[in-house]
């Protein structure tokens, strides 16, 4: 086998590109497909595809990682990097739908009574259940960090329960903003308030979602003994992102569901 | 009656533990050999035949999908009004 004279990361060629980019194609166009045609196969086709891609790309990342040993202190460097960049682009996501929020909210126009809230909105009580969800990730925050320190101190129990904890915490949270969503006075269709929470808030959950499961899948490797006190990105990544969903969520509430009540 | 209570307690608490007590076994090192050998295999087939067998899968819906797509666009692009 020849042997490179460097530390960096040469893949092996991979199909999962081009199987994710055509799931793209396929959600995206299924998508229209369906608001036109009332017809579902193509985006479900597509989201099976993506959902295959993420599981084999994921899967063949840690192969190269964990058990090649391809994730040399450079690469994890790159990795950092690239985990950096990606939040710093979910972060200006978020930006432009609290830009939408703040637009609609400092100067409402006069078809909304020329106040915030709306005439005729019943806002959520701030001092209820989101209080709660607040203090839910903020504790998820705290035991996600009780899971890192137990990682780096090489105490696999203690890491396996906080772990967990961190994920029914979590879970907790979706739960009851499913509740919120289902007992709301008001709708997405309730002119540009219901937009603004909708939206903004709703992809907040489907991001509290995603970082559910990729603390989910650091939990599993961690039980399977992948992650060593020196070295464990994947969860560094995982809890990296789960603290971005937490901050996310203290705009959220101080922005739409306190000031803007 | 404490004596009975207190072995029954000493029996639960016993089979509770040595079910706790099977353990994940560490694979890695057996993984590590695994994936280290020198068969040329690229990584996303080199775990075995569930890998080719998840990878022909996901290829067949690449194609099959690809092609479905570009037939609902031209059919959508073309609509066919009926007189």
């Amino acid at each position: 086998m020849a042997h490179q004279a460097h530390a960096y990361h040469m893949v092996d060629p991979s199909p999962w590109p081009l199987t994710g980019a055509v799931a793209a194609l396929l959600v995206t166009s299924g998508t229209a497909i369906w608001f036109h045609f009332n017809s579902t196969i193509l985006m479900t086709l597509g989201t099976m595809l993506l959902l295959l891609t993420m599981y084999q790309w994921w899967r063949d990342i840690i192969r190269e990682g964990t058990f090649q040993g391809h994730h040399t202190p450079p690469v994890q460097k790159g990795l950092r990097y690239g985990m950096i960049l990606f939040i710093t682009s979910e972060v200006f996501f978020f930006l432009g739908f609290f830009w939408a929020f703040y637009h609609s909210s400092l100067a409402p126009t006069p078809d909304l009574g020329g106040c915030w809230p709306p005439a005729g909105i019943t806002t959520l009580d701030p001092f209820e259940v989101p209080l709660l969800n607040t203090a839910v990730l903020l504790a998820s925050g705290v035991t996600v960090t009780w899971a890192h320190h137990s990682i780096m101190e090489g105490d696999r129990k203690p890491a396996i329960q906080s772990l967990a904890l961190t994920i029914l915490l979590g879970f907790y949270f979706t739960f009851l903003q499913g509740l919120e969503y289902f007992e709301a006075p008001f709708t997405i269709a309730d002119g540009v308030y219901g937009s603004t929470f909708f939206v903004a808030t709703g992809f907040h959950g489907l991001h509290v979602i995603i970082g559910s499961t990729f603390l989910a899948v650091c939990l599993l490797r961690q039980i399977q003994y992948h992650f060593t006190s020196e070295h464990h990105f994947g969860f560094e990544a995982a809890a990296w992102y789960w603290h971005f969903v937490d901050v996310v969520w203290l705009f959220l509430y101080i922005s739409i569901y306190w000031w803007g009540s | 009656m404490n004596r009975h209570i207190f072995a029954l307690q000493q029996v639960a608490r016993r089979t509770i533990t040595s079910s706790v007590r099977r353990q994940v076994d560490n694979k890695v090192p057996k993984k590590q050999k695994l994936f280290q050998e020198d068969n040329g295999m690229p990584i996303h087939l080199k775990g075995g035949s569930s890998d080719a067998i998840l990878y022909r899968m996901t290829m067949v819906l690449t194609v099959l999908g690809a092609g479905y797509v570009v037939y609902e666009l031209v059919n959508a692009a073309f609509p066919q009004k009926k007189t």
